[in-house]
């Protein structure tokens, strides 16, 4: 069938054919294909997933990578919950405030991140050194490179994937319910675990898998932190589709990965899309009463009746007021978390200023010589280029295809439109580890593997995914209906898309842009597979760095990386800023 | 009609409460007696939801104290407080089915749930929702959410029930039979009833008394028809129903003696009858005030028909019913407007 520009503009819909086919050839078709790989085809047979189960070692890296992640997942929620609702529950300006510090370290490069602890872990580390200076110990203890290293570091790069979704939930939870409950006899406590814990249960569950599937991918952080026994089955994915070229083992390991992270996915995010709808009989029914048997929440709830009687007569009309002390403790704690997630980025910028031969904290003197050693050293520089100009194209490609396919699904019908996004950020929901593998596969039939134009492609998925994310969030924003004014005051489609919405949408756009040059940027386990050995990333250089020796001038890369976020936060807060002026001239003096 | 005021169930004295520099209640005292059906009515910022805040304890007043049936409750919490309240958004549960969303309170109170379960049928009965106990607060329309709200503030069976902006959220025909249940269960279960709101005509039909405020204070507290009939200030007039202020008009000497400094003569638009200027005077044209004026503007309003009526410096509004009796008017008409002058109030400026 052709395609005439005209029906293209009234049927917006072909406007995501880009996203989809680059999908399709770049990701889709590869792992298609490394399935049937993995089905040892033509022939058809298990023998490679047999061959994997049957090796004991393969099992119990397998368990031990669930473990991981299940445990860091678990952490990062039991950290994190309190410090959404701190910030869920703060006044306008604080919770502004405290959302950017969520931000920047999730802004902030993986690598220079996971360097950090390094630097403040190690032997010679931070807290070594600062308890040796004390006096407290006299040989350095083991704080690294072992199990506790490795949910220290995950938990530290997982936490505000975990908080915003939980926070931006709990905003969602109108706050009268609260008082409705305590009206009608509730304690504060009783109001939180009775009406607020099961309206943020969604927010828990999204943010759960988001972090439980990134930790199943994501290796960076425990091969540079944890000990040999700590390895995760990507590490060891990588290791092989590097090392040996026999594709069918690596993919029959990585579609386990790949099958543990659809059966999470299915088993406790299959009712996602139904929660939305307005269908749905009976309340969904919370986790835990779930998993315990029915009823029996509900008797232990019963056998406390006559005490809640008795309560109920003792305590009425009896003056008093809410404890302070649970606000205090969570203001506290939300205080610590935050420092917790900030300090390793300030510890490194502050570092990476010393004098010294070594890297010391606090520095004994400051010089700027590593920043010297950076921007003398062509490998270093030349890193740099390679990966600004990659995250560049990156950016320019992923908004632009992204943001077509983010305004075609907004006027598809939500069904379409929930399927095709779904499919459009399956390279950012799945483990990367994956995705790199597939990708890696593909580029290789097309000869792009150690090339410019292969890490774009790569890179481009990912950024694709989270650019129609974003966009498509403020498309949702957009009245529809000032497009039909525009088209009754005679403006054409173009005219009107071009004065109308693409202005209104503009910062959407410009976030989109960010987060797609971001990834790019930051990327480094699809960069190390598909760069070839010949091509290198910054991320890759440090990376590299960071596992054979210990250059104090990554010290000065990762505080540049560092300086990125700082930089992007301003730029979309002088936009928004700039938008919020354009939108407040027409009317003059509101809100006064 | 006697009219023996019952002992006071709820009292304020010298109630203030204070956010930071900001003053929202200024030192108000009232008292409301046992069943009784009192509105607290005032414009936003006028500090009647701080004082329902104060009430449910939501708040803690600054200083003053609050009383229910004699004993102070200024610093109790909310929680152990016997009271429902229907909120503005009616606050259902979202997670919780009908039923669940009724036992709550009663859940909190320990009572057991063969009771329980006892007296949700009973209430749900009494608001015609038998049936929807399975339901979730999403899939009922505005009305019956409405009727859970005031089954789940009812159902523990409160001496007090608290109502905010109740009905601000349903459309008129609703809003009026919504009215007559809640007069209806009012008197049925005779609780005490504070109800706040913005909404005149809400006040005027629901209450037994009407406390007006402003500013954070109280500015008259009256029966619905004392109120709007003699209104004490300028204020309470424009808020409750339409004024005219002749301030304007040479106002000869009332029957209560000449109109004193610092206060206006009003009267309501309905009080004045809109005649063609050549109309013969009335046999008592002692007893009424007779003006010349030009038709402004003229609205028909259904039953209905305001005229806008220039005359020297002020401009009066006229309502009169709609009738084949009556001549009709056009714009740039003379008339002459015509009232009884002990029709004329004076309120405070």
């Amino acid at each position: 069938m052709l395609v005439s520009p005209l029906s293209l503009l009234r049927r917006p819909q072909w406007l995501s054919l880009p996203a989809i086919a680059i999908l399709f050839v770049a990701f889709g078709l590869p792992i298609a294909w490394l399935f049937l790989d993995s089905l040892a085809a033509p022939n058809y047979s298990l023998a490679y997933y047999k061959a994997f189960f049957a090796q004991p070692a393969n099992i119990r890296v397998l368990f031990q990578t669930v473990e991981i992640s299940a445990i860091a997942t678990a952490i990062s929620l039991a950290i994190g919950y309190p410090v959404a609702y701190f910030i869920a529950r703060s006044s306008r300006r604080l919770r502004m405030a405290l959302i950017v510090l969520v931000v920047i370290p999730y802004l902030t490069s993986l690598l220079a991140r996971t360097y950090a602890w390094i630097v403040i872990l190690g032997d010679q580390g931070l807290i070594n050194n600062l308890l040796r200076d004390l006096g407290i110990i006299s040989r350095p203890l083991a704080l690294i490179y072992n199990r506790g290293a490795v949910y220290v570091g995950m938990v530290h790069i997982m936490l505000p994937m975990m908080i915003l979704p939980l926070v931006s939930v709990m905003m969602g939870i109108d706050r009268s319910l609260m008082s409705a409950a305590r009206s009608m006899g509730a304690r504060p406590f009783a109001a939180f675990w009775r009406v607020f814990m099961p309206l943020s249960l969604p927010g828990v569950r999204s943010g759960c898998l988001l972090v439980f599937v990134l930790c199943l991918g994501f290796y960076i952080t425990p091969a540079s932190l944890g000990g040999l026994k700590d390895a995760m089955l990507s590490t060891f994915i990588a290791a092989q589709a590097t090392s040996s070229f026999d594709m069918a083992r690596t993919a029959a390991a990585a579609f386990v990965l790949l099958g543990i992270a659809l059966l999470v996915l299915a088993l406790f995010g299959a009712d996602l899309g139904s929660a939305a709808g307005p269908g749905g009989t009976a309340p969904r029914r919370g986790l835990l009463a779930r998993l315990l048997p029915a009823g029996l929440l509900r008797r232990i709830g019963e056998s406390a009746t006559p005490w809640r009687a008795s309560r109920w007569k003792a305590e009425l009309n009896r003056s008093g007021h809410a404890s302070r002390i649970p606000g205090r403790l969570l203001a506290l704690g939300a205080g610590l978390v935050i420092t917790f997630l900030l300090f390793p980025g300030i510890v490194v910028v502050v570092m990476s200023f010393s004098g010294g031969t070594f890297l010391e904290f606090p520095p004994s003197s400051l010089s700027l010589q590593w920043y010297r050693s950076f921007f003398s050293d062509p490998s270093w520089t030349g890193a740099a280029w390679t990966s600004v100009r990659i995250a560049a194209v990156v950016a320019l490609f992923a908004t632009v295809i992204g943001s077509l396919a983010a305004y075609a699904l907004s006027r598809s019908g939500p069904r379409l439109r929930g399927a095709v996004t779904l499919l459009l950020i399956t390279p950012i929901t799945i483990p990367v580890i994956v995705v790199g593998i597939a990708v890696y596969l593909g580029l290789v039939q097309f000869n792009l593997i150690g090339t410019m134009s292969g890490i774009i492609i790569a890179h481009t998925l990912g950024a694709i995914g989270y650019a129609v994310v974003i966009v498509q969030a403020t498309l949702a924003n957009f009245d529809t209906r000032l497009e039909r004014a525009a088209m009754s005051m005679r403006a054409g489609p173009m005219r009107t898309f071009r004065r109308v919405t693409l202005p209104l949408i503009f910062p959407g756009i410009l976030g989109g842009a960010v987060f797609a040059f971001i990834h790019s940027f930051d990327e480094v386990v699809i960069s190390s597979l598909v760069s070839g050995m010949s091509l290198r990333t910054l991320p890759l250089k440090m990376w590299e760095n960071m596992r054979h020796q210990i250059d104090p001038t990554i010290a000065a890369v990762a505080s540049l990386m560092m300086l990125l976020p700082v930089i992007w936060m301003v730029a979309i807060y002088v936009n928004w800023q700039i938008g919020n002026r354009a939108a407040r001239l027409p009317d003059g003096g509101d809100n006064t | 009609m006697t009219n023996i005021p019952p002992p006071p169930q709820i009292e304020f004295t010298n109630v203030t409460k204070t956010y930071g520099t900001v003053t929202a209640v200024k030192d108000i005292s009232f008292s409301v007696g046992r069943g009784e059906f009192v509105t607290i009515l005032g414009p936003s910022g006028s500090g009647k939801t701080t004082t329902l805040m104060l009430l449910s304890g939501f708040e803690t007043a600054t200083s003053g104290d609050i009383r229910l049936a004699g004993q102070s409750i200024t610093s109790v919490p909310s929680w152990r407080r016997d009271q429902g309240i229907v909120f503005q958004n009616y606050a259902l549960f979202p997670h919780l089915t009908v039923r669940r969303n009724l036992e709550f309170p009663l859940e909190m109170r320990g009572i057991a749930a063969a009771e329980r379960r006892r007296r949700v049928d009973r209430i749900l009965e009494r608001v015609h929702l038998s049936g929807y106990e399975d339901r979730v607060p999403r899939q009922l329309s505005g009305g019956q959410q409405q009727r859970v709200a005031l089954a789940r503030a009812l159902v523990a069976d409160p001496p007090v029930l608290l109502l905010d902006e109740p009905l601000g959220a349903l459309d008129r025909n609703l809003r009026e039979q919504m009215q007559g249940e809640i007069k209806t269960l009012h008197r049925e279960f005779g609780m005490t009833t504070i109800c706040v709101t913005h909404d005149q005509e809400e006040a005027l039909t629901l209450s037994d008394r009407i406390v007006v405020m402003r500013g954070g204070r109280i500015e008259q507290i009256d029966t619905p028809e004392q109120l709007y009939d003699r209104p004490a200030s300028r204020f309470v007039a424009n808020f409750l129903g339409e004024a005219n202020i002749l301030s304007g008009l040479d106002v000869p000497a009332l029957p209560e003696g000449p109109v004193p400094v610092g206060s206006v003569a009003m009267i309501r638009p309905e009080r004045v009858r809109i005649l063609p200027c050549d109309a013969a005077p009335a046999p008592d044209a002692g007893r009424r005030q007779r003006v010349a004026g030009t038709v402004a503007g003229v609205v028909f309003a259904g039953p209905i028909r305001k005229y806008e009526v220039r005359s020297d410096s002020a401009t009066l509004s006229v309502r009169e019913h709609v009738s084949s009796e009556q001549p009709v008017f056009a714009a740039g008409d003379t008339v002459a407007l015509e009232w009884l002058r002990s029709d004329l109030r004076v309120v405070a400026e």
